[in-house]
């Protein structure tokens, strides 16, 4: 019983984690929150659905291509919506709340009901430490993994990350070393974009998609990025992590009716302890 | 300052203010946009076509019968809007509503403003009461739906463990709530009983403990996708129950997301086509008019639309005219025979269309009649 | 000139809706109701620099105070005003007060939070609140032995509230506490070091937006009479800000037309059927895209300014 608490927690977790990542990746660099990002998210799964049923791919392929097509969607909705928004954090996020809107209900348009998604990840199932576990999950575990190593490799070892980087720290200072600033921005919403569109083609096929799959997933999302430290890849892993354990556990051990209020009671309670979440490094208290 | 104001309040003056002449007009209330526009869509085509058949055949009494439909956009607040706009317009009756919370709040303003509202859509128990005066129900309601499956499961199921997951919202609990009850009145109480979010997409700490108690039977309360998300773990799991539930699962929906998980499952359900041979040429007749419509045709809420007109409201209408009064007299003694409805219905004084539950049972990836061996 | 063209924008509102058919009556009121919580955000977002996510929260949980206390506990509604108000003044002191000293998105972060969790204890606090049953058959708003029953006098209800909450806002924002919130959006560093007390103003400031707010919601449950969870999701937070920031939150007057425009736009867009959320969030994003303003912003400066009464709506990039 314990251990498949502990499974589905983890799960669960993860998937809050990689779709966090798009929350973090966008504040690092512009200090904003894309309130849209549950909804690029969905979109994402949709866009892996389409893929997915005209072309028989595997999981590997599948997901390079969907990320690397969300990334170029990522740079063009930067480009006529984002970049327009920048004014202050209010226009911010009350414009990318209105683009979250237009996005769930475009898609509602085309599904109004939900569509299963093809099991990409197969269907096995085996059972670990008297616990089942579907063969899904892991994948999905492992390609948090992955993702989280390859965006630490994409920051540390490549030029196009390291300018990501030097503007997410400063932006004044790299735009003075000569970072295109502009283009390192589009290149997050990119990838942010990216991040979501995989997270979206991971949940897919343990679930079904639907239009507004996103919106309490951000929301959790969000919760487990700001806990763990919205501007900390690790920390919103770990937020991830630890909230679809806690999650979990209130719903097998306490009342699954008040499950969903734990993100965010632990949300407020980080927040008002300690803002910067448990890896975050900023100052965020006024005065 | 307020110049500007008064100039809005002028310009809101403007918009408002529709067509004020026509023969009878029925008012259409639903979700075209938002969460419920698949089965707003669905009650506007059954509408549609019962209207189209009435005035083809020279109207009522001489008069042409017109729809004026109204968009609530499935949320609450805004469907008070679209009812005061309704009534604004002049209706003479109202036929329609999806989502019981939507209901329970639109319909305070026809009641207060004297409408009939015959709704279609919305099953929650408390929309029919001996408080109402003007809101009558076609559609089954929960309990009724809850109490039949929990007599079906301890009587021809023969059921003898039976365990209980429900959704944590309005329908869920009310139907989680009668059908425990019933169980009890055959002195049965559920071997477990687990609750979950509609947004949730694992099951897996509600059905460890569901495999533990080891049930024959497992009834779910809830709606897609969630319910065809817990059939496919629950099988995973490796738990054989069968599963049984309410209106909520009734939905082609639900085997084309658990196609082999769904099958065996007994439910009640609002229509199906093989009561009768006329419920089956309706839904043909249906589906063929609007398949090339954006969404695919779906005629369970469009099958009652279509019969409250057809058999309740225009009796009503060529006997009465459209006094609002008679009218309302009119549907409260209506008594007969509906196609795809086994036996006779009539309403109770809450205003409920009292009738036979219908069950289906999903053999080889479709709905079919349940026959009790 | 300002003195006689207000009374006759008054007198207008007073004496059209004799005549309006009662779909526009309804409208007017949704308008006049919504003016109380998004006057209340402007107190918040005005003078702290904060905007919130959950005033359509905190305005439920004026509704759901009526509308339990006069459903189950038999209270007259009249008697339930203030304790719709004290409820959601105290619920957003102890949930917010505590987040006031978190910068601006930090904040918007934590009022997220909040309003998540009033909404899961309006959903699953089955025993208190009904759950998703909702609480139906609100009596309607009286005084003594007038029963506010009728669209019309509940109209004039509500236009009197927003009237009489207006004016005691104007004269909020005159009084020495409005000197010290308008010193503290200005720099709150500064505004501390000349001893503007800055927490308890701005504490101050959360729970006028509150009280506003409650009394909203106080005027909400009367009105339709039935209340719902979901009638307080995220969804009128949103719109309660946007008409909040439409209006350059500054200018109580930018965000009456504000409330105005966006309240009936809805109604515009109802020809649009399964297009028109779209064309919703359309509004949002592309009014945020070129009008990050303010609507006002649309008029000539001079013009705005006139409508504003005081300053222009300008406010930091």
């Amino acid at each position: 019983m314990f251990a498949q608490i502990l499974i589905g927690g983890i799960a669960t977790g993860c998937i809050y984690a990689i779709v966090g990542l798009g929350f973090t990746l966008v504040y690092r660099a512009m200090r904003m929150v894309n309130f849209a990002q549950g909804q690029i998210f969905m979109a994402g799964t949709f866009l892996g659905l389409a893929i997915a049923n005209r072309f028989a791919l595997p999981a590997a392929p599948l997901i390079i291509v969907v990320g690397a097509l969300a990334f170029v969607i990522g740079l063009i909705v930067e480009k006529l919506v984002f970049r327009r928004l920048y004014h202050n954090h209010e226009v911010f996020v009350v414009g990318s709340i209105g683009l979250g809107i237009v996005l769930t209900n475009a898609v509602r348009i085309l599904f109004p009901e939900p569509v299963p998604f093809p099991k990409v990840f197969g269907t096995g199932i085996f059972t670990f430490g008297g616990a089942f576990v579907q063969v899904a999950y892991v994948w999905v575990v492992a390609l948090t993994l992955v993702l989280v190593a390859s965006l630490h490799a994409l920051f540390t070892y490549t030029k196009t990350g390291r300018a990501l980087r030097a503007v997410a720290a400063d932006r004044e200072m790299a735009s003075a070393m000569g970072v295109d600033v502009r283009r390192s921005i589009a290149q997050t919403f990119g990838l942010s974009f990216a991040v979501a569109a995989i997270a979206g083609v991971l949940i897919g096929p343990l679930y079904f998609v639907s239009a507004d799959m996103g919106d309490m997933v951000g929301m959790k999302a969000f919760s487990a990025a700001v806990f763990g430290g919205i501007n900390s890849i690790p920390g919103t892993i770990l937020g991830g992590v630890i909230i679809g354990l806690l999650e979990t556990l209130t719903g097998g051990y306490v009342s699954s009716a008040y499950k969903d209020l734990v993100p965010f009671v632990v949300l407020l309670l980080m927040l008002i302890a300690r803002p910067n979440g448990l890896l975050g490094r900023e100052t965020p208290v006024k005065v | 300052m307020k110049p500007l104001l008064a100039s809005v309040a002028a310009l809101c003056l403007l918009a408002g203010s529709g067509p004020a002449f026509a023969d009878i007009k029925i008012g259409v209330i639903a979700g075209m946009s938002g969460p419920g526009t698949s089965y707003g869509i669905g009650i506007q085509q059954g509408a549609e076509m019962a209207i189209k058949e009435i005035n083809d055949a020279g109207g009522i009494g001489g008069q042409k019968l017109q729809l004026v439909v109204v968009d609530d956009a499935s949320n609450p607040a805004q469907s008070v809007t679209a009812m005061q706009s309704l009534v604004s317009q002049g209706v003479d009756l109202v036929v329609g509503g999806w989502g019981s919370s939507q209901v329970l709040a639109n319909m305070e303003v026809s009641e207060r403003a004297g409408v009939p509202y015959v709704v279609v859509g919305a099953t929650n128990p408390h929309i029919t009461s001996d408080k109402n005066k003007w809101t009558f129900r076609v559609i089954q309601t929960d309990s009724l739906m809850a109490e039949q499956i929990a007599q079906s499961a301890t009587g021809v199921l023969k059921m003898k463990r039976i365990a209980v997951i429900n959704d944590s919202n309005d329908y869920g609990v009310g139907n989680r709530d009668i059908f425990i009850a019933a169980l009890k009145t055959a002195g049965m109480q559920p071997v477990e009983v687990e609750s979950y979010q509609s947004s949730d997409k694992d099951f897996t700490s509600q059905l460890a403990r569901i495999r533990a108690a080891e049930p024959d039977g497992l009834a779910i309360f809830g709606t897609i996708p969630a319910a065809p998300a817990i059939m496919n773990q629950a099988r995973d799991f490796g738990i054989t129950a069968r599963f049984i539930g309410t209106g909520g699962l009734a939905n082609e929906a639900l085997i084309s997301l658990a196609p082999q998980a769904s099958e065996g499952a007994v439910l009640t359900t609002y229509f199906s086509e093989d009561v009768d041979a006329e419920g089956k040429a309706w839904a043909d007749r249906y589906v063929k008019a609007f398949s090339e419509g954006s969404q695919t045709p779906r005629p369970v809420l469009a099958a009652w639309e279509y019969r409250t007109i057809k058999f309740i409201v225009a009796p009503c209408l060529a006997k009465n005219g459209v006094d609002k009064t008679k009218m309302r007299e009119c549907i409260a003694s209506f008594k007969g025979k509906i196609f795809g409805l086994p036996g006779e219905a009539s309403f109770d004084k809450t205003g409920q269309l009292e009738q036979q539950p219908v069950l289906v049972e999903v053999h080889k990836g479709s709905f079919r009649g349940f026959k009790a061996n | 000139m300002r003195n006689s063209a207000t009374l006759l924008a008054i007198g207008l509102l007073l004496v059209v809706p004799l005549a309006a058919p009662p779909y526009l009556l309804h409208i007017a009121t949704f308008i006049a109701i919504y003016t109380l919580p998004v006057i209340g955000l402007g107190f918040l977002t005005g003078f702290t620099n904060r905007i919130s996510l959950a005033q359509g929260a905190i305005f439920g949980l004026g509704a759901y105070t009526t509308a339990l206390l006069t459903t189950k506990c038999g209270w007259s509604p009249a008697a339930t005003f203030i304790p719709s108000i004290l409820v959601a003044v105290v619920v957003a002191t102890i949930l917010a007060g505590p987040a006031m000293r978190l910068a601006g998105l930090y904040f918007v972060m934590a009022t997220i939070a909040i309003h998540q969790i009033v909404w899961i204890l309006l959903m699953n606090w089955i025993d208190l609140t009904n759950g998703p049953q909702g609480v139906r058959s609100i009596p309607p708003l009286g005084i003594g032995s007038l029963n506010l029953d009728s669209p019309l006098a509940f109209y004039y209800a509500a236009f009197a509230a927003a009237l009489v909450s207006f004016a005691l806002a104007r004269r909020i924002l005159a009084s020495r506490l409005g000197l010290q919130l308008r010193a503290l959006s200005e720099d709150e560093l500064a505004s501390a070091m000349s001893g503007v007390p800055v927490v308890r103003a701005k504490v101050t400031a959360l729970a006028l937006s509150a009280a506003w707010a409650g009394a909203g919601g106080f005027l909400y449950a009367h009105y339709i009479r039935f209340v719902h969870p979901d009638m307080f999701t995220l969804e009128p937070s949103i719109l309660f800000l946007t008409m909040a920031m439409f209006g350059g939150y500054r200018s109580l007057i930018g965000m009456v037309i504000a409330t105005a425009v966006l309240e009936s736009a809805t109604e515009y867009l109802r020809p649009f059927g399964e297009f028109r959320m779209i064309a919703y969030g359309l509004i949002l994003m592309l009014g945020m895209m070129f009008f990050p303003k303010g609507i006002l912003t649309i008029s000539p400066a001079a013009l705005s300014r006139w409508l504003a009464g005081a300053r222009p709506a300008a406010r930091k990039a």
